[in-house]
């Protein structure tokens, strides 16, 4: 029945793993082919292996866990994708609907542990509700602002005999979806916008999910306004476009947040403007006189900041709808756009690469050289997500992924393998802290056994980089538990899972590094050993406002 | 038997009517096993606090309507009405913040009998006598049931039982 329902979604792919709970499914699978089940080595890596594959590919990842410590290995991975609003789906067994609540074996409370990280969740203890709520599932994943829903199945509704029931019409009074763009409030924030001297428009991870890139940049031209991204907005416009001020945020660059400090006016896509983008919150765009909100879930306006003009809508609509408000502009902008020009010279993003160590840039400056705009990067957490996300000149959507909401370590592999699964046409590049990535390492099995084409990059910097670089700026100089000299040989490590690999100590062996992972077929990891020092900048110190970053020495 | 209650600490005036950093929710839930849970998550994941919390069936079979007073925290107002929601649970929200209100409240106490004829007097009705103790209903506005309980303290309460508000727009 389960397995009947996701034909029926058009499921192609489900990340999972069996245990007591969910034998029944399993019975079931192989009569099913065109339901392709991979067999994770964590239920951890399942949940990010369906979240990488969301993300690539935009259709829902599914996940099976069995009841207890399986659901709950799931936690993070639910969590991960709500934060960043990923449509998941993941199908837990549930002990017996008549052993619910005497602490069977392998029982634990699902719902209870995962509702605050999903969208929504079902507790299924009648055959008859399976059909209705996998059908209602799907819709909930996928629309509106996407992100992931549990079914928790009780082990004898798996079992249970029943008419094959198609799934009634969808009937969700409790679920209200933001459809139509506000006019009126649409051409106030055009003409705001256009009556504006000093506009920014920043662009979130909404922009790419409501595929609204070409309209992102047609009002940006339109209106002469320089555009910013999110961390997880990289790709909704591209980084060498003229009006491109690159990443926003505390470890954004320092023409962008220059430029959001000195504007007039602020219109936020698809974004949830929290903490990590606004840095001290009372100092964020003091200048600001209008700011513009756009976003699909009402609930974001005014929760961080306050809008003066609201758009609750699908970004694409809300950007079409301004778009012919833009027919003429009433503040000259060539002061402004000279101003930031000047920032970009005065603050260009820039590291240290003459000391004779492994630099990370130098390693993705040479990545990015090889594949363009052609394959897609995911990266993990820490330091090594914010170069791969500054060092690299997206100029398409959909090419870099990372944890942006949630931050978590480990996500890197298994998303980089679900991503591969999703578009195996492109390249698919893993970026990893040598921290995070033993975090869930053990998935490499799982790319050996499907010889998927991911190259993984470790930037081994022998520490968890970013705390260690956070207690050298911020926690007085003290390294606290940050070290990680005793880690495996990687390359050993690799070659143990059965995947060619590599070490890089030199910056002349980057490229020929990069020629033989490129020559393989399959999975490939180079292990760069990194300059230990390196650091991420520009970066706001904790609890300071945007304006003032600290930056990367001159002439370094 | 305790000595007469400071009256303050006795009755708890739940702020009603806007009265800062409280709103007042009318919402209709889907019944079901997690509702009332996943309605309490949100408004303790988001950093509100629960004033008052009254459950009954609404008119509609499978729904029931909460009364719910919130203090919301740090965040803006309208944020916990947007926030809830988000729930799929949740049907429909009227937001009573600073509206004119019939509000109701009713207490069952268990008074001493000598307490019972001031009590009586404010409108209270007697559901039981026994021989020690009098059981009585009142009802009425926030205020009203403020000052009933206020009066309960200061001649000793047995035991006393309060509803929370049940609330509707006043409107003609
Ligand atoms: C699961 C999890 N635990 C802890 C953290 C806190 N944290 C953020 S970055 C970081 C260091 C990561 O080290 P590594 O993976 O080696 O990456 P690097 O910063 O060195 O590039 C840590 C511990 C986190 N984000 N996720
Ligand atoms: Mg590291």
């Amino acid at each position: 029945m389960v397995l009947e329902a996701l034909e029926r979604e058009g499921v192609e792919y489900i990340f999972g793993y069996p245990g007591g709970a969910n034998l029944p499914i399993y019975q079931h699978l192989p009569e099913h082919p065109k339901l392709k089940h991979i067999l994770v080595r964590h239920e951890q890596g399942a949940a990010h292996m369906a979240d990488g594959y969301a993300r690539a590919c935009g259709k829902p990842g599914v996940v099976f866990a069995t009841s207890g410590p399986g659901a709950l290995n799931l936690v993070t991975g639910l969590c991960t994708a709500y934060m960043d609003s990923v449509p998941m789906i993941a199908i837990t067994g549930q002990v017996n609907s008549t052993q619910v609540g005497r602490d069977a074996f392998q029982e634990s409370d699902v719902i209870g542990a995962t509702s605050s990280v999903t969208k929504h969740s079902y507790l299924v203890t009648k055959i008859d509700q399976l059909p209705r709520v996998i059908h209602e599932a799907f819709h909930i994943a996928t629309t509106g602002r996407p992100g992931p829903v549990l079914i928790d199945i009780c082990k004898d509704v798996q079992q249970a005999d029943a008419e094959r029931v198609t799934p009634e019409r969808l009937q969700i009074p409790g679920y209200k979806l933001n459809g139509h763009v506000d006019l009126g409030h649409a051409r106030q924030a055009a003409r705001a916008l256009a009556e504006a001297e000093r506009p920014v428009i920043l662009a979130g991870h909404g922009v790419l999910l409501s595929h609204a890139e070409a309209q992102l940049q047609e009002l940006a031209e339109a209106a002469a306004s320089p555009v910013g991204t999110t961390l997880l907005g990289i790709g909704a416009f591209p980084v060498k476009h003229p009006l491109s001020l690159h990443m926003t945020g505390f470890m954004g660059t320092g023409w962008n947040l220059k430029a959001v400090q000195d504007a007039d006016l602020l219109m936020m896509v698809g974004m949830r403007v929290d903490d990590r983008v606004t840095a001290r919150l009372a100092g964020f765009a003091p200048k600001v006189k209008t700011f513009i909100h756009i976003d699909i879930d009402g609930s974001e306006m005014g929760k961080n900041v306050r809008p003066h003009i609201e758009l609750v809508a699908d970004a694409k609509q809300a950007l079409e709808a301004m778009l012919p408000h833009i027919d003429h502009l009433d503040a000259g902008r060539s002061t402004w756009l000279n101003q930031i020009d000047a920032w970009r010279e005065e603050h260009p993003l820039r590291y240290k690469h003459s000391n004779g160590r492994l630099q990370p840039q130098d390693v993705l400056i040479e990545m990015y050289r090889r594949a363009h705009s052609r394959a897609i990067v995911v990266a993990d957490v820490g330091q090594n997500q914010i170069w791969a996300a500054l060092w690299w000149n997206y100029d398409r959507p959909g090419l870099f992924i990372n944890s942006g909401g949630s931050g978590t370590m480990g996500f890197a592999l298994p998303a980089a393998l679900g991503a591969k699964f999703a578009r195996p046409e492109l390249p698919v590049w893993c970026v990893a802290g040598e921290g995070g990535f033993v975090m869930t390492a053990q998935e490499l099995s799982v790319a050996v056994e499907h010889q998927l084409d991911v190259k993984i990059v470790l930037l081994n910097n022998f520490s968890l980089g970013m705390v260690r670089q956070f207690q050298d700026d911020f926690y007085g100089g003290v390294r606290s538990q940050v070290d990680l000299t005793h880690m495996p040989d990687f390359v050993k490590l690799a070659e143990a899972y059965g995947l060619p690999a590599l070490r890089v100590e030199k910056f002349e062996d980057i490229a020929p590094a990069f020629d033989a992972a490129e020559r393989t077929k399959g999975p490939f990891l180079i292990d760069f050993r990194i300059d230990p020092e390196a650091n991420v900048y520009p970066i706001v110190p904790l609890g300071k406002s945007l304006n003032e970053f600290w930056e990367a020495p001159e002439n370094a | 038997m305790p000595e007469t209650a400071p009256p303050s600490g006795s009755a708890r005036h739940l702020p009603m009517n806007g009265e800062d950093k409280t709103v007042v929710l009318s919402v209709v839930v889907e019944d079901g096993p997690n509702t009332l849970t996943k309605v309490t998550g949100v408004i303790r994941r988001r950093g509100f606090h629960v004033l008052s919390i009254t459950v009954g069936p609404s008119h509609e079979p499978g729904r029931s309507r909460l009364i719910l007073q919130i203090d919301h925290g740090h965040a803006e107002a309208d944020q916990v009405r947007k926030q809830l929601e988000r729930l799929v649970e949740v049907v429909e929200i009227e937001d009573l913040t600073g509206h004119d209100l019939h509000s109701r409240e009713l207490v069952v106490a268990k008074v001493a009998p000598a307490a019972l004829e001031g009590l009586l007097e404010r409108g209270a009705k007697v559901l039981m006598s026994g021989k020690d103790t009098t059981t009585i209903e009142f009802s009425g506005e926030a205020a009203d049931v403020g000052d009933f309980v206020d009066e309960l303290a200061r001649h000793g309460i047995v035991d006393v039982v309060r509803s929370g508000p049940v609330v509707m727009r006043r409107t003609a």
